[in-house]
Formats: structure tokens, C-alpha cells, sequence
């Protein structure tokens, strides 16, 4: 019976989270490796760091900057987590997720940040990061009832309403938010046991083995997997199979038992919870947030990433986060080497030439130069880009990157043979 | 008939990129040359030695970031906001700073070694502010600039950190106090005292019997700055502040832009200090004028654009006839020595290049000296600009220093200008002429400086 | 018109509050209407519901800023007796024609493939259409606004008790002509056709309405009244230095408008876009900025929008959906 693909002897082994060895095997390894990452590189950077080599090919990856960059991942993937419950399992639309991200993140600092001339109290993570999430989700519960009535399209207006009142509130707030363009600062990931001098385990200080940014990579990599656990087990839940049964056909899922108010309350509830942690931990982890950090583009972006990694999955949602906060990056590369390449000449710069202009009188898509000129900015073309994948996965792979993982896996479940 | 629309759609993903390509037609062309194809004419940095040291012997020359002597390379990073509200402007900045760069490269570099920018648009958002610093900081040995103030603090602890210096592209008086942040290398006035220069000069030297002034500003540090400047000049001016939108103006909300336009056009000020962005200041002028406003306009540079007073503008005419800015650079039309080297870089006339250049010569005086210390380390670059006596800017702006008090080091000269269309549309001017340059009104010279006017929470 | 003083900026301070709340209210929801008319056409039509209008309203705008100074167009063929203000019109005639086939084109390409998905995921290609056309329309305005060159410049209409900007006369004049075009439209045989599809896509078809036709129509009567728009934004006095990267972002307090007239109403649109201007306009002007803080106003639309969804979830005129399992 073992090793057999798809058969299951029992309805626990179906439900389980790693069904397969393979799976258990692959995912295992993957998690070595992303703990692993942090501490290598040594010879690289300018120490910090317990060893010295570098993984190969992705060795990169362990430097200070792309640790940044994905522990900026771990949090967005938190943040979509929430909103994947909401609108990819639950099927209702919110653009208003910033706003819940906001509230969260405000909540963490008028409690974890020092006492000062602005609100603060200087308790420690402990209960600032778990306030941060249910304040917002009791708020989520507040507003619930409005969104509940409406439906569809008229939701997601709603929901937009609430990210504009929300970022008046917060610009107005000066006491607590430290005012429009200017905000406050907030960098308290050490964690502590109460308000004493000496943190117990020290964040914010490069240590023997890892580096500031690492310590924080591993610390958002723990909170993701704690939430990632708790998200996939709410799908396979009672709860999980009713918001699947609402997004489906909201007044069949009724006829069945099902009480769709209650439902969709919770569902809002749970989404914001994740979004209050992600936006105290964004907030604590970049160290200054702004009034206007919690504004349309923010909750668009997490559209994008649940859609781009496809809907109503969980691991869509992650390989989404990693995609689209890494996206800007790639594509800054990108241009940096097609611009390399031009200078190189060679076959690559005949391709390269009209994407790339590198001088006052070369047209090209992509602009490098400072200043402006004509073509579009990387920044610019990055969010060009952006725009037209989520256009293209809603076309032509509404399942996202999950479902294009769906199609390579099996491809090569089948081969040699199609089908 | 749905995979054909389906392949239509990629046609035109494809088609809309490649029509990007012919954008922005009209604006600014762009700096030439790159800045690496040259090599120095020594191959071995470390053996030259700085043309004013004595010593006949090779030097050591400790490097860290930033700074390859095999290569011939100094990096210097730019986080500036091409795209965002303050776009035009740094734009500019940012291509005269090149352009001066590319000068100095093409005439032996810094004592042999070519300098290359690094530049990230951060679209003037903090988040990306943060994650570009950290992105180029171990390629570069310092910021040539870094825009925006709550952007600034929000490296504070890092540039100390990694003895990172930095010219912050934004004129908050708090950069002055050096218990802020002591990496940072302030230039030019500061928007508090920009304010009282240019008040001072309205009042004793522009307007006959002023008596009342309308404020209104951005919040934030740069338009919280501005207005207190503005209220402290009102008080010694015996303006009476009529309408006070400190913090009121929100670019993103046209109702709050209506309303800061109906405030001013209400209060009948003889004066109205607006600090904003370019495109926030054409919208409150022209719907407080046709509110009926008539009085005289006036606000720190950020708040002027040429565009106001281009040929198809039409507000034109009434900007010209209205408004007095202050400013912190020469103009173009005073700047004749320059002007080759920004029309040989194939740009266009502006007033704004001279802000790159001044922070070019600035950082181009830190090297030098750090060179000529032998120490191109960041710290090194650091503490050489930090020992700068004077650094002068040929006409462009007043020298600066950065050795001595912080009441001392403040710079309270500044320029006070009128609008130009004329020299504009002929293309001699900027768009802007100047009324008086390096100009101090009487509260700026005896203002004692004990720390920001606005204070930046937490 | 001879009793009208029409003069430079020269009109008095405001003195009434409640003549200016007024008009600032009915130039605000003239522009609001002509926006929320188009979300409408494009909602009731092909039931998308358009993220990517205020896209459109920019690109709308800076066609006509194109049109008529940067490349001069028609005008630059015509004699030079003929005035100024026909000039523009012609080459903001042309802008409009221009953006119609952009509306036209972004329907057959991005949408037609969506039809039968669901109406959240259509949305959100809108969304995506949003992001791409507006940065590109950005990069094409560069950094400094761009005029439209348009022929009322600063004149003031001045009568006495209230002053309106030319501008504003001609917004609130057009968006009339607009609306009861679009009115006139919905009687004619296309838009009865519009109508039919409206209510049943597949059955329109069966009795031989060209589906598709309608959808472009729609898209381009959508984007047309977008850039009509997105002009009357961009001219003095609301942005009186012409369209720039900010232009783009006004749409969304069209948004409240549509919701608070109902998705689908034509009626609904006008009615929500000028109620949401004149609550606006007069909470600007009566509710002071030191006691509710900065950008009161700017929510209004918003509050007064979740106010009448808790009342009625589908809008004061919108239809009711009928639920069936």
C-alpha cells in the first residue's frame, strides 16, 4: 500500500496537512534551509554570522538586505494569510485590509513603545503583538454587521470607505500616530519579560551568530509558520468548510444549516486579527510608519498577492507574498544585468537594447538613468508589470502560481505520458 | 472565440510596454555619458598621491564600502523621490548632480578616482526609503542625498550605526542641531528661517502697510517647519495671522485643499504663506483667486514651480503679478559660469540643477579631505567632512561649515525671487529671478538657535 | 449677458457661506456625476464595475492637454482667423475620440475574455488595468503638470451674491447636456439594446443584439465621460496648472456616489453625485479644520455612503438582488 499516489486508508491521512512523504520530505528540507540561510555567509558580509560558507547558487539570499526583504515577505504572507481567509475561502472581497493593518499596528505602538511625549506604555511584545491582533479583529466585529448586509461589489466599496476614514483618523491622531508625514518611530522586537534594561533575547543588536536583520528574518519566519499552522487547520475545520460552503452559494449554504451572519462575522474577525499582527510586526520590524502607510495601494497589494498565488490556497498565498514583494527587486536586477549585458555587447544586448536605455539618446522600455527622461522609471515599470500579471493570472490562471504548480506537478506525476 | 481573446489580450500586454517606450516626450532630456567607461589614468589609486601633500612616498588608503581603488571607483548613494510629490524637483536635482559629477570624473575624478551615484526611487514612502537604504549601503561610502525628513529619521539609528554620512535633501531646521543626528550634513536654509527671510523682505522691502498674513502648510516637518518660521516673522513683523492652516493642506484630499483656498480667500490677508507641494499650491491659488483673493502669494521654494507660469498656464499672468518665493540656490539667470555645463549635458534651462551641484561640491570637499587623510572608510569620509571649515559653492549658495556651534553653523542666508515667464518662454531664465540674493532679514540674523522650530515626534 | 461683469479675478471675498457652499457643491457634484454616469454605463452594461475609471479620467486629460498644445492638433491645419476657443474644442473633440478607442480598446482586450467570470474577479483585472494604464499615463505627464490650454482661463462669472469660475459654469452646463444625452441614449435603439443586455446578456443575444457591439459602446461612452471628467479636474480653478500624477486618484470619491445611488441606476448616479458634492462642499464650508481636524470633508462621502448602505444595502435607487439557491 505505501507509495501509492492518492490513496488513503483513512479519512485522517486524506485530511492531514502533508499528505504525502514527498511533501513532508520537501517541506522539511525547504524549512532547513530558510533557518539555515541566516547564519551562513559569513566571509561575505563583515561577520555577525556563525558560519562562513555560502549555500551555494542562493547564497546571496543570506545577506543583510535580502534578509530584510524576506522577512518584509514573512509579514506580507501573514497579512494575506487573513485576507485569503476572508476573500479566497470566505469569498468576501475586502479592499480594506490596510485599514485593520493600521489599527493593529497603532495598537501595538501606543502599547509596546517607550514612554514620551507621545502615547506609549513600553510593555513588551508579549502583550503588545497579541493586543495588536485582537484589537483590530473586536473592530473587524464592530464594523462586521454593516458588511454582513452588503454584498459583492457593494462590499468592496465599503470596505474601500473604510481605509479612507481610517487614514484620516490616524493622520488626525497626532498623539498617538505622531501626525501626518511625519509619524514615529517604533523598533521594539526584543523581547522581554517585562520593562527591564536587558532584553532576554536581543533583536535589534547584531549578536555572535546573526545579524540584526537575520535575528528578525528567523523571529517573522516563526510567527508566519505559527500562522500558517492555524490558517491551514481553520480551512480543514468545521468553521473553514462553512465559509467554503458561503463563498460557493451563500443562500444554499443557509438552506444547509449553515448561519451565514455569523460565518461571515468570524471571518472578518479572524481576518483582521492576522492583519493587526502583520501591520505591528511591519511596523516594529521597519522601525517608522506613517499615517499614509496604511493607505489603497497597501490593500490592493494584498489583492494582488492572494490572486497571484491563487486564491483560497494557502500555500498559493505564500508563494504570492514572496512573489510580489520580490518582484520590485527582480525586475531592478533584471535591468541591471541587461544593462551589464548591453555594455558587454554580444547576443543578450541585441534583445537587451530596445528594453533597456542607458543613454540621453537611446530609446528604450525601461529607463536606467537618474532624473527623468523618456520610458518608464524601473519603479515605474515594475508597477507596470504589477498590474498587467494580476491581469494575466485573472486571464489565463485564475489558480495563480498554485495553479501553474498544480500543472508542473502534474505533468511530471504522468510522465513520460500526458495524461 | 475565447482563447483568441485570450491571445489578444497578451498582444496588447506586450503592445501597452512597448508604448511606453515613446513616454514623457516633451520634459526633460536626460544626462549623458556614463560614468565608469574611463579609467583613471593611473591603474594603481594607491600610489598617486593627493596633489597638495608633500610627501613624495605611495600612500595607504583605507577603504571599506564603497570605494574600490583597483576599480578607480567611488560609490555614492541617492535615495530620492523621482516619481512622487516632490518629483520635479529632485528630478532635477538629482541630473545636476550627475552632470557635475561627470565633470569632475571627466577632469581626473577625485584625485584619480571616478565617482558613480547610486540612485533608488523611493516615491517619497518611508518603506521603501528604508529597505533602498539598506539595499545599497554596503556599496556605497555615503548618501549624496536622502530625501525627506521623517524618511531621514527614520535612518537615524542606522547612519550612526554604520557611520554613514548623509546630506539630507530636505531643509528641516532640525538638521542644524547636531544632538539630532550628527552624520548629517545640513545645508542651505532651513525652512524656518527661509520663512523669515522671505517674510522680512515682504514686509520691509516688497509691501507698503501689511498688516495681516494667512498660513497654511503641509503637515509634517517641512510644512510644520515653514510655518512656524512664518509665525515667528508675523509676530516680529506685527503681522496679524488672519487664518492659520498650519498642517491643514493634504494633497491626496481636494476638499482639504478647498477649504485651506476658502480659509485664505475669507481671511483677506494682505499676505499668504502657503508651504506645499508644486501640484497641491496651483490648486489652492487658483481656487482662492476665483474666490476673489487678490492679496500677495508667497511660500518656500518647494511651493513654486515653473510650470506655473508656462506659456499654456493659465494662471500665468496672475502668478507673475502675485507671488514672491524664497529659496535657498542661486538662479540661472545669475549662474552664467554653470550654465555650459548643464546645456553640455544636454539638459534643459531650470533654477533646480544647482541644489545637485551644491550637494555634489559638499560631498566632492569630504572626499577630497578624506583622501588626503588617507582614511576612504565611511567613518573616515565622516569625520573628514565633519573637520570642513568652509565649503564655498561659486555663487550658487552661501558657503557652509561644519566645524563650530550649531547657533553659529546656521545658515540664514537665502534668496528672495519673483516669478518669470518672459525669460521662461525665451528659454534665458528658469523661470524665476531673483530680488535679492543672500539675503538675511533682521529676525533670521539674530535668531538664536536652540533647536528645531517644529518639533518631529518620536 | 450684459449685466454679468466678467472680469480678471477681480470678484469680491465670499460673503455668503451658503451661496458658496452652493456652488462649490454643484461644480464638486457636476464632476462627480459625469464620473459616477460612467461607472454606471460600464456597470449596467457589461456589469464590470470600473477600478480603472480614474486611469481613464487622467489619460482623458492628458490627451486633451496633448492634443491641443503639444501637438497642436487639428489646429495647427486651420487658417488662423479662426478663434481660440473652436480650435480647443476641435482638438478636445479629438482627445475625446481618442480616449473613446482606448475605453473601446481596453474592453475587447482585457474584459471580453472575462465574460461569464465573476463580477469580484472582472473587478479586480479593472484594478490591474488601473495600476499599468496609470503609470504609464504618469510617465507620459512627466513630473510637471501639463495645461490644457483650454479657452476660459481665470475668468470669473460674477453674480453678485455668488461667483462661479467660467470653468465651473461650463462643467455644470456640459454635465446637464451629459446626463440627459445619456437619458436621450437609453430611449434610442442601442440603447434599448444596452438596456436588454443589461438585464440578460444570453437572451439579448438570442434576440440578435450584438452583445459585443454594446460592451464597446459602453466602454467607449464610459471613458468619454471619464475624460470629460477628467478636464473639468484638471482646469482652474480645482488644478489650475493642469493634469498631473495626482489626477488619477479623484475618481475614487465617485465611488460613494455610485454605491449611494445604487450600482446600476442612471437616476441613482446624478442624484449620488450631486448629493456627495453638496455634503461635502458644505461640510467644508460650515465644519471648522480646529475642531474635527484636517480632511473632514474629504470623508463625508464615504460616512454618508456607509449611513445609507446600513439603511439600504443595494442604494437608494439600485436593484435589489434576487437571491435564489
Amino acid at each position: 500500500m505505501r507509495g501509492r499516489p492518492l490513496l488513503y486508508t483513512s479519512y485522517e491521512s486524506d485530511q492531514s496537512m502533508l499528505n504525502t512523504t514527498t511533501k513532508k520530505v520537501v517541506l522539511g528540507a525547504f524549512l532547513a534551509f530558510l533557518v539555515l540561510l541566516p547564519f551562513t555567509g559569513g566571509a561575505a558580509s563583515s561577520g555577525d554570522r556563525l558560519f562562513d560558507f555560502s549555500i551555494p547558487f542562493v547564497g546571496f539570499l543570506s545577506s543583510n538586505d535580502y534578509l530584510q526583504l524576506l522577512a518584509t515577505v514573512c509579514v506580507f504572507a501573514i497579512g494575506a494569510l487573513g485576507l485569503n481567509l476572508l476573500t479566497g475561502v470566505a469569498g468576501q472581497v475586502s479592499l480594506g485590509h490596510s485599514f485593520f493593518m493600521g489599527v493593529g499596528a497603532y495598537t501595538a505602538v501606543w502599547l509596546g513603545a517607550p514612554e514620551g511625549p507621545l502615547l506609549g506604555m513600553g510593555l513588551p511584545i508579549w502583550i503588545w503583538l497579541p493586543a495588536a491582533g485582537i484589537v483590530p479583529a473586536v473592530i473587524g466585529l464592530i464594523v462586521g454587521p454593516t458588511a454582513v448586509r452588503v454584498r459583492g461589489l457593494y462590499l468592496a466599496i465599503v470596505t474601500l470607505g473604510l481605509v479612507f476614514i481610517g487614514e484620516y483618523v490616524f493622520r488626525n491622531w497626532r498623539s498617538l500616530t505622531g501626525g501626518s508625514q511625519a509619524g514615529r518611530s517604533f523598533q521594539e522586537l526584543d523581547i522581554r519579560l517585562w520593562k527591564e534594561e536587558v532584553p532576554l533575547i536581543e533583536i535589534s543588536q547584531d549578536g555572535p551568530w546573526l545579524s540584526t536583520n537575520g535575528k528578525a528574518f528567523l523571529m517573522m519566519l516563526v510567527v508566519l509558520a505559527i500562522f500558517t499552522v492555524l490558517a491551514k487547520n481553520l480551512q480543514r475545520s468545521r468553521a473553514g468548510r462553512a465559509f467554503q460552503a458561503i463563498r460557493d452559494r451563500d443562500v444554499a449554504a443557509e438552506v444547509m444549516g449553515v448561519n451565514e451572519f455569523r460565518y461571515k462575522l468570524l471571518a472578518f474577525g479572524i481576518s483582521s486579527f492576522y492583519a493587526g499582527i502583520a501591520g505591528a510586526l511591519l511596523t516594529a520590524f521597519l522601525g517608522r510608519t506613517i499615517p499614509e502607510r496604511w493607505d489603497l495601494i497597501l490593500a490592493v497589494q494584498f489583492i494582488a498577492i492572494i490572486l497571484i498565488g491563487g486564491a483560497g490556497t494557502v500555500s498559493g498565498t505564500l508563494m504570492g507574498a514572496a512573489f510580489v514583494i520580490m518582484l520590485p527587486r527582480v525586475v531592478q536586477n533584471f535591468t541591471e544585468w541587461l544593462k551589464g549585458a548591453i555594455d558587454e555587447g554580444g547576443f543578450i544586448s541585441v534583445i537587451a537594447d530596445p528594453i533597456v536605455a542607458t543613454s540621453a539618446n537611446d530609446t528604450g522600455i525601461i529607463n536606467t538613468l537618474p532624473g527623468v527622461g523618456p520610458g518608464l522609471s524601473v519603479l515605474q515599470a515594475n508597477q507596470v508589470l504589477y498590474g498587467l500579471l494580476i491581469i494575466g493570472f485573472l486571464i489565463f490562471e485564475p489558480l495563480g502560481l498554485y495553479g501553474i504548480w498544480l500543472r508542473i506537478r502534474n505533468y511530471w506525476k504522468g510522465w513520460p505520458f500526458t495524461y | 472565440m475565447r482563447a483568441k481573446s485570450r491571445w489578444l489580450a497578451l498582444l496588447l500586454v506586450l503592445g501597452l510596454v512597448l508604448v511606453a517606450c515613446g513616454g514623457d516626450s516633451g520634459t526633460t532630456d536626460t544626462t549623458a555619458a556614463t560614468t565608469t567607461t574611463e579609467a583613471p589614468g593611473d591603474t594603481t589609486a594607491t600610489t598617486e598621491a593627493p596633489d597638495d601633500d608633500d610627501e613624495e612616498a605611495p600612500m595607504e588608503i583605507a577603504t571599506d564600502f564603497g570605494v574600490d581603488l583597483d576599480a578607480g571607483v567611488i560609490r555614492v548613494g541617492m535615495l530620492s523621490d523621482l516619481t512622487g510629490p516632490f518629483g520635479p524637483l529632485v528630478s532635477a536635482i538629482v541630473a545636476g548632480a550627475q552632470a557635475y559629477w561627470d565633470d569632475v570624473n571627466a577632469n581626473g575624478g577625485i584625485e584619480g578616482l571616478q565617482v558613480e551615484l547610486v540612485v533608488r526611487d523611493t516615491v517619497y514612502v518611508v518603506d521603501n526609503h528604508i529597505q533602498f537604504y539598506n539595499e545599497i549601503k554596503d556599496d556605497v561610502v555615503a548618501l549624496g542625498h536622502s530625501t525627506g525628513s521623517p524618511h531621514t529619521v527614520a535612518l537615524n539609528a542606522d547612519l550612526i550605526a554604520d557611520g554613514m554620512l548623509a546630506i539630507p535633501l530636505t531643509w528641516y531646521s532640525g538638521w542644524s542641531d547636531s544632538s539630532m543626528n550628527s552624520n548629517l550634513l545640513s545645508h542651505g536654509t532651513p525652512y524656518c528661517i527661509e520663512a523669515m527671510n522671505t517674510i522680512g523682505y515682504l514686509t520691509t522691502e516688497h509691501l507698503d502697510g501689511a498688516s495681516t498674513i494667512a498660513i497654511a502648510s503641509l503637515p509634517g516637518d517641512y510644512g510644520q517647519d515653514s510655518a512656524a518660521g512664518a509665525k515667528l516673522a508675523a509676530e516680529a513683523a506685527g503681522l496679524e495671522i488672519v487664518y492659520d492652516g498650519e498642517g491643514a493642506i493634504i494633497p491626496t484630499d481636494e476638499s482639504a485643499i478647498t477649504s485651506v483656498a476658502n480659509g485664505i480667500a475669507d481671511s483677506g490677508a494682505d499676505i499668504a504663506w502657503v508651504a506645499t507641494t508644486p501640484g497641491t499650491f496651483s490648486a489652492i491659488f487658483g481656487q482662492a483667486l476665483a474666490a476673489g483673493y487678490q492679496g500677495t502669494w508667497s511660500g518656500p521654494s518647494p511651493s513654486y514651480s515653473p510650470a506655473y507660469v508656462a506659456p499654456d498656464s493659465p494662471i500665468k499672468d496672475a502668478i507673475a503679478a502675485s507671488f514672491v518665493g524664497g529659496t535657498y540656490t542661486a538662479s540661472w539667470v545669475d549662474s552664467p559660469q554653470w550654465h555650459d555645463l548643464i546645456l553640455d549635458a544636454g539638459l534643459p534651462v531650470s533654477d533646480y540643477y544647482f541644489e545637485g551641484i551644491i550637494e555634489a561640491k559638499i560631498l566632492e570637499a569630504a572626499l577630497r579631505q578624506a583622501y588626503a587623510n588617507g582614511d576612504m572608510t565611511r567613518q573616515g569620509v565622516l569625520d573628514a567632512a565633519k573637520s570642513l571649515e568652509s565649503v564655498t559653492f561659486d555663487g550658487l549658495g552661501p558657503d557652509e561649515s561644519y566645524v563650530g556651534a550649531d547657533n553659529d553653523r546656521l545658515q540664514r542666508q537665502g534668496y528672495i525671487y519673483v516669478p518669470d515667464p518672459e525669460g521662461l518662454a525665451a528659454g534665458t531664465s528658469g523661470g524665476r529671478v531673483d530680488v535679492a540674493s543672500l539675503y538675511t532679514s533682521d529676525l533670521a540674523a539674530n535668531y538664536e538657535f536652540t533647536g528645531a522650530c517644529y518639533t518631529l515626534a518620536g | 449677458m450684459t449685466d454679468l461683469i466678467l472680469i480678471f479675478a477681480q470678484a469680491t471675498t465670499r460673503e455668503s457661506h451658503l451661496a458658496a457652499a452652493i456652488s462649490e457643491g454643484l461644480s464638486l457634484g457636476a464632476i462627480y456625476a459625469l464620473l459616477a454616469m460612467g461607472f454606471v454605463i460600464i456597470f449596467k452594461a457589461t456589469q464590470v464595475l470600473n477600478f480603472a475609471h480614474g486611469a481613464l479620467a487622467a489619460l482623458g486629460a492628458f490627451l486633451v492637454a496633448s492634443f491641443a498644445t503639444l501637438i497642436n492638433f487639428p489646429g495647427r491645419f486651420l487658417p488662423e482667423t479662426i478663434p481660440h476657443w473652436l480650435r480647443w474644442s476641435l482638438s478636445a473633440l479629438c482627445a475625446l475620440i481618442a480616449a473613446a478607442l482606448v475605453g473601446m480598446l481596453l474592453e475587447r482586450i482585457f474584459i471580453r475574455p472575462m465574460v461569464g467570470e465573476e463580477l469580484f474577479a472582472v473587478a479586480i483585472v479593472t484594478l490591474g488595468i488601473d495600476i499599468a494604464l496609470r503609470n504609464i499615463t504618469n510617465d507620459f505627464i512627466g513630473t510637471d503638470p501639463r495645461p490644457l490650454g483650454d479657452p476660459w482661463g481665470t475668468k470669473i462669472l460674477d453674480l453678485g451674491w455668488v461667483t462661479f469660475a467660467h470653468t465651473e459654469v461650463a462643467q455644470i452646463l456640459v454635465s446637464i447636456v451629459l446626463v440627459s444625452a445619456v437619458a436621450l441614449f437609453f430611449r434610442s435603439r442601442t440603447g434599448i439594446a444596452m438596456r436588454a443586455t443589461a438585464f440578460d446578456q444570453e437572451a439579448a443575444r438570442a434576440q440578435g443584439i450584438n452583445v459585443g457591439r454594446i460592451f464597446s459602446i459602453s466602454w467607449a461612452i464610459g471613458a468619454v465621460l471619464a475624460a470629460v471628467a477628467g478636464i473639468f479636474v484638471s482646469v482652474f480653478p480645482r488644478r489650475s496648472a493642469g493634469v498631473d500624477t495626482a489626477t488619477a486618484f479623484f475618481a475614487f470619491k465617485a465611488l460613494p456616489a455610485i454605491i449611494l445611488g445604487g450600482l446600476d441606476s442612471v437616476v441613482g448616479a446624478v442624484v449620488g453625485g450631486f448629493g456627495i458634492g453638496l455634503a461635502e462642499a458644505f461640510v467644508g464650508e460650515y465644519v471648522s479644520f480646529s475642531f474635527l481636524g484636517s480632511g473632514f470633508a474629504g470623508i463625508v462621502p464615504y460616512l454618508v455612503m456607509l449611513l445609507v448602505l446600513i439603511v439600504k444595502p443595494y442604494g437608494l435607487f439600485g436593484t435589489e438582488e434576487i437571491r435564489r439557491v
